[in-house]
């Protein structure tokens, strides 16, 4: 049975949504005119989204194919960030290489951050022995530096990109459960739950038809942060040559390769795929920040990303 | 305290236990394929082969203790992987390498110093610029600097390390023929100008893009602690601005800071790997590097020890911190 104290209007005061009942456009120019810095980066995203699908296409050259004569072209005309060791054109390799990190930051998203969310949601909510059984083994995973689980993950499964899929995904599910609980924790003890309770409401309604949409933008804080860090790993890795096979555009091996051919003297090969890099995760850095100070002040620098 | 220090340090062989258990499934139950294939590469002969699982005990259980679904439904080995690795582990012989044969003690003690110096120098970095430009940045709230620092915290949690110190060695080469002394380790006390030319840049960049999260932390709660009675007080009574800051504001900031620096150790610990990679430096960073890449199963066993014990010595010395800077905490 549907109630009054079940309709929108109370869940709403909880609400982030600014509260005036404007069109959807006015609203999010407002908020982008109110937060700069969050409109730039999450256009940036929206460039890397977008490369990461159709990167290729526009690509003024096939990011793989090698031409000999024009190798060590510097930036200029033909080639604006020149060309690489083999004569592949270094500005379409950079194009393309968005398109890995897209794959990367999706797999880890859907296979390890969101089923992270719902149990932090339902740890956070419910609590008792799931919740410390999970809050435990975050703790034990997050206390050891990342890069030494990886190459312990990856001397166990050999190198290649599937094993850090595995080892990201992993911390981002314990990242995803941490961020939701804390979450969930705070929603549980709003007036809302108390009110729907009141009506009669069972504890798994509550769960989904309340708190799951007054948590939901919070996801996207995660999200921000999952993609920030799923880039800056892949990158290492590939980096450090136990990710992507060679020759695969991807900025962290390109940077390495750059490095290993003369980077001293072709400084471009090793710049515009680092450049690449700190863009899109600063980009998504602070997409997340905007985003966690228009949702919730208090949150501030709870959950930014660790290296 | 000495006696919480006593009863905290008594769970760390449990620990130690555990993660060797665990890192044993890991590195030898899981994995689909034979050792003996991983050890001798593609081109290995079949007597090679038996070779390897004859020297390295291959042919044996993993674990001592097997159970099965018929009777009888535990059975115990006197030899077995683990047990053996376990045994010779406690007496301090870890085993040989793989690839080359040679004790993984002897190879893990000859790195121990460049690493340490390493991380060291650059956990001294990030604590120092991290703590005073925090600290700067939340006195002049909203000046200049105070924008400056916030910009740099965000940088660099995005710039990723082996960037800057790819940069480090190419822009200095490129500008002014300069090129740093990259390349093997050569020891303090032997030619301490060879070593500190490299060692001091690598670890500047290193400590200063490690030092964002210390720096954002320290900015965040200074501003909280600023605002409290006691440093107006401080201030009210005439104190010096220096000493209300260090003694009364600071100090009182001291226990967060603190989990921070724990942190920033982690991450610059972590980050050796990457630095020793990039550098050539010899140290234990390249060793687990090189032994990743060449699946040298017995080494990545003991520093998968040797860290998780790290790890947990350096959160009892943060523990232990907060008591000494915070007499209002206790440990019994």
């Amino acid at each position: 049975m549907a109630t009054i104290a079940e309709g929108k209007g109370i869940a709403a005061t909880d609400s982030w949504e600014l509260p005036e009942n404007r069109p959807f456009f006015s609203r999010w120019a407002r908020t982008a005119r109110d937060n700069p810095v969050g409109a730039v980066a999450f256009a940036v995203v929206i460039v890397f989204v977008v490369l990461g699908i159709f990167g290729s296409s526009f690509a003024p050259y096939n990011p793989r194919e090698q031409s000999v004569p024009d190798k060590f072209l510097g930036p200029g005309a033909g080639h604006i960030f020149g060309t690489t060791k083999f004569g592949q054109d270094v500005f379409s390799r950079i194009l393309d290489g968005a398109r890995i990190d897209l794959k990367f930051g999706a797999i880890v998203l859907v296979l390890g951050f969101l089923p992270g969310a719902a149990l932090g949601v339902i740890s956070g909510y419910s609590g008792r022995w799931l919740d410390y059984l999970i809050q435990r083994s975050a703790e034990a995973w997050t206390a050891f530096p990342q890069l030494f689980l990886l190459l312990t993950f990856i001397a166990a499964f050999g190198p290649g990109l599937r094993t850090v899929e595995l080892v990201v995904g992993i911390g981002a599910l314990f990242g995803g459960s941490r961020l939701l609980r804390a979450v969930a924790l705070v929603e549980r003890h709003k007036e809302y739950v108390a009110a729907a309770r009141s009506t009669g409401a069972t504890e798994v309604r509550i769960l989904y038809r309340h708190v799951l949409p007054n948590i939901m933008p919070f996801i996207l804080v995660g999200l921000s942060s999952v993609f920030a860090i799923a880039v800056l790993l892949e990158a290492t890795l590939s980096f450090l040559g136990l990710g992507v096979s060679p020759g695969t555009p991807s900025w962290g091996a390109d940077l390495n390769t750059g490095v290993q051919t003369g980077g001293d003297k072709y400084p471009w090969l090793v710049i515009f795929p680092g450049i690449a890099i700190s863009l899109v995760v600063l980009a998504f850095n602070l997409m997340g920040d905007t985003l966690r100070d228009i949702l919730d002040p208090r949150l501030r620098g709870s959950t930014g990303p660790r290296k | 305290m000495l006696r919480y220090a006593v009863r905290r340090l008594s769970f760390l062989p449990i620990i130690l236990f555990a993660v060797s258990i665990l890192t044993f499934c890991l590195l030898r139950v899981l994995p689909t394929e034979d050792i003996a294939d991983v050890i001798g590469g593609s081109n290995a002969t079949d007597q090679q082969k038996e070779a390897y699982r004859e020297r390295y005990g291959l042919r044996d259980p993993i674990f001592p203790i097997s159970v099965h679904a018929s009777m009888p439904v535990v059975t115990v080995q006197r030899h077995s992987q683990y047990s053996d690795w376990l045994l010779r582990a406690l007496r301090g012989d870890f085993g040989q390498t793989f690839t080359s044969g040679k004790s993984v003690r002897s190879e893990f003690v000859r790195g121990f110093p460049a690493s340490f110096e390493i991380v060291f120098l650059s956990l001294v970095f990030s604590v120092i610029f991290g703590i005073t430009f925090g600290v700067l940045s939340a006195m002049y709230r909203n000046s200049i600097l105070d924008y400056a620092v916030r910009i740099f915290a965000v940088l660099g949690t995005s710039i990723p390390e082996f960037f800057l110190l790819s940069l480090l060695i190419i822009i200095p080469s490129y500008l002014w023929r300069y090129s740093m002394p990259v390349g093997g380790y050569v020891s303090l006390l032997e030619d301490p100008l060879t070593n500190l030319r490299l060692f001091v840049p690598a670890a500047f960049v290193i400590g200063i893009g490690g030092s964002s999260g210390l720096m954002r932390l320290v900015r965040t709660t200074m501003l909280e602690v600023l605002r409290s009675d006691y440093v107006r007080t401080a201030s009210a009574k005439g104190l010096r601005q220096r000493s209300v800051i260090v003694s009364h504001a600071l100090k009182n900031a001291g226990t967060p800071i603190m989990t921070a620096v724990g942190t920033a150790f982690i991450a610059v610990f972590g980050g050796s790997v990457i630095a020793e990679k990039i550098l050539s430096i010899n140290g234990n960073g390249l060793f687990f590097f090189v032994s990743t890449q060449s699946r040298d199963l017995p080494v990545i066993q003991f520093l998968a020890v040797y860290t998780a014990g790290v790890v947990v010595l350096i959160n009892l010395l943060v523990d232990l911190s907060y008591a000494w800077i915070d007499p209002r905490v206790k440990y019994s």
